[in-house]
């Protein structure tokens, strides 16, 4: 999958491009508007990520030229702006989502794969992980063939999980996630959710993927 | 106690005394000149007294007559000097007391000492005095009456550009954009005053706008390089091998960029609102808010085991704008989530004109009015920053919904009147 980093501060899309890597992306960056332009109109990516202040023009053009020249790409704005007028005229232009600044890494990754898995598949698509089996328009889960009753809350945990593979994940990339942006210091529910969602996947299929990691967070991962 | 008031208790009472004090001073004044005119009038009584002797060498004829009397008394005393006294004799006809203004002087006639007196009714001169001192009271009655009713109308005529200029000061609001409107006057004092409001009003709403622009432009700035620092420990957080130390420092410097960047937000969120970039309010089926709002934190409630009684009235629709509503909704059953405890209850009753809602939650330790205010936590403990009632409150103001916050009976109640 091919990632285009639209973003003019080189620490933020290097950042990013570093998490995105190791989640098996191909990433490009472009750190101006006249990169941007021409990167967007040679290439074709799978997701662009896009910054609507570039140094020499606005970011929003480029999404204008896109659908100008008919071109599929997913687009993803992130933006410091976080205005209200930006984001409704980035949805109006076609772009698939909006994240603002500051944002976890873990979030837009399972942003860009909720987009791609929406493009590219139409939203039907299987999310596997070992034995786990996710069926995302259906929304049913299944460890070896046994289904898994889980709340509405556990299951966008366990896509988190399932996205966020083998990375850390800090509690509060998980509780923002569920809960937003507002809800600050909710870590005692995260805990609950968490021991919750591990025991019905053990139940079933002795799944134990959900690995606390001391004082930093929990790890999707196979050992 | 109103200016009018206050001047009145001043003014009337030095009025009256010292008007009381010029009749009084009046009064003797007066009486003293008309005695001094009536003892002229005596001397030349005895000029002609003793010019008829002078003359025919015999007393003239004693004489009674309604204002003048004229008697002699023969005596042995010849070292009498001439006096003048006043003397009060009861009128028997008249049923009055009347005053008598008395000269006594002595006269030799043939050898012999007579006193004469002569007398002269001060009934006259009563009279005027009296006279006078009836229309003087008159007229300061009079005066005294016009004064308070012209002090009344004149007064409130002439404070009439203050009252406004105050009202409109009472009207005023920092944030509306209108500029308060002042009355033309042309005493120089309220022009002045008027001339100062509009000044620094317009002065204070332009510092409140720099102040808030600034803090909206300072949040701005502040988060990119605060997804920078994010972005780099969450990047920190995947490296294999770290040891304790720089785990617990990792976890420092994540849990303080968390912070900062929840502070950020929420300011970003109040300066935006107050700077009005939420126009566009329309009307909002209130009931669906908060209905899918329960619905996202039902787990939430589930897990501290916390039942939630529900009275929500169908298709209640307000005017604002829905990312507002959304937040200001969240906000407030968050809140009554997160300060409950084990085993408790929420119970959420939003009516046509009301939202009401209450949770059972530790007794609250400080003063409650202050729950509205920034930086206002419950306990220091919470690793919550305080700004979710003041986002409330600013949401509830910018909407003129009137929010308040009560403990009543173990209970945190939140009510907010829409209209």
């Amino acid at each position: 999958m091919k990632i285009l980093i639209i973003e003019d501060e080189r620490s933020l899309s290097e950042s990013i491009a570093a998490y995105l890597s190791s989640q098996d992306y191909y990433c490009d960056i472009a750190e101006d508007f006249a990169t941007a332009k021409y990167k967007t109109e040679y290439n074709d990516y799978d997701c662009i990520l896009l910054d609507i202040t570039l140094p020499g023009g606005n970011g929003l053009k480029i999404l204008e030229q896109l659908k100008d020249d008919k071109k599929t790409d997913a687009v993803l704005i992130i933006s410091a702006k976080n205005s209200l007028d930006d984001k409704i005229k980035g949805l109006n232009l076609g772009a698939d989502d909006y994240l603002s600044k500051p944002f976890h890494l873990s979030e837009l990754n399972a942003r860009i794969a909720a987009i791609i898995r929406r493009k590219k598949f139409d939203g039907n698509s299987i999310l596997q992980f070992n034995n786990i089996t996710i069926d995302t328009q259906s929304k049913t889960v299944m460890v070896e063939n046994n289904p898994v009753e889980l709340t509405k809350k556990e299951y966008e945990l366990l896509i988190y999980f399932v996205l966020n593979k083998k990375r850390i994940i800090s509690k509060e990339a998980i509780a923002e996630h569920l809960w937003g942006n507002d809800m600050a210091g909710s870590f005692d529910f995260i805990y609950t959710h968490i021991k919750n969602l591990r025991k019905k996947l053990m139940d079933a299929g002795d799944a134990d993927y959900i690995k606390s990691v001391y004082g930093m967070g929990y790890k999707f991962t196979v050992q | 106690m109103k200016l009018l008031a206050k001047y009145n208790r001043v003014n009337i009472p030095i009025t009256i005394i010292t008007l009381l004090i010029t009749v009084i001073g009046f009064y003797f004044i007066i009486h003293f000149f008309l005695v001094h005119q009536i003892d002229k009038d005596l001397r030349i009584e005895q000029q002609e007294i003793i010019h008829y002797i002078k003359e025919k060498n015999s007393l003239p004829e004693a004489s009674n007559y309604k204002d003048q009397e004229i008697q002699f008394h023969l005596t042995q005393d010849d070292t009498f000097r001439p006096e003048f006294s006043t003397e009060d004799r009861y009128n028997h006809k008249a049923n009055e007391t009347e005053s008598f203004r008395k000269l006594e002087f002595l006269i030799k006639v043939n050898g012999n000492y007579y006193i004469t007196e002569v007398k002269k009714s001060e009934q006259e001169t009563e009279d005027i005095i009296q006279l006078i001192l009836i229309i003087t009271f008159s007229v300061i009655v009079f005066l005294l009456l016009v004064l308070f009713i012209a002090n009344r109308f004149l007064l409130t005529k002439l404070w009439e550009p203050f009252n406004h200029t105050l009202a409109q000061l009472n009207q005023f609001n920092l944030s509306s954009k209108n500029t308060i409107e002042l009355q033309k006057t042309n005493i120089n004092e309220f022009r002045e005053l008027n001339k100062t409001a509009l000044f620094m009003t317009e002065k204070v709403r332009k510092d409140y706008a720099a102040l808030k622009n600034f803090t909206e432009n300072a949040s701005h700035e502040i988060q990119t390089p605060l997804s920078i620092i994010k972005n780099k420990i969450e990047l920190l957080l995947q490296s294999e091998n770290l040891d304790k130390n720089q785990i617990n420092a990792i976890q420092s410097l994540n849990d303080a960029a968390s912070r900062l960047s929840k502070l950020n937000q929420s300011l970003l969120l109040l300066a935006k609102i107050e700077n009005h970039q939420f126009e566009n309010a329309e009307k909002i089926n209130l009931s669906l808010v908060l209905n899918e709002c329960l619905e996202n934190f039902e787990e939430l409630a589930s897990i501290k085991n916390i039942s939630i009684e529900k009275n929500i009235a169908d298709n209640i629709f307000i005017q604002i704008n829905d990312s507002l509503a959304e937040i200001l909704i969240s906000n407030i059953i968050w809140n009554a989530i997160k300060h409950n405890y084990q085993n408790g209850t929420i119970a959420i009753e939003l009516a046509q004109d009301s939202l009401l809602v209450s949770n059972t939650g530790d007794e609250p330790n400080e003063n409650t009015e202050s729950f509205f205010e920034r930086f206002k936590k419950e306990s220091s403990s919470s690793d919550s920053i305080g700004l979710g009632l003041s986002i409330v409150k600013t949401i509830c103001d910018t909407y003129k919904f009137v929010v308040s916050y009560n403990y009543k009976e173990t209970m945190h109640i939140v009510k907010i009147l829409f209209h």
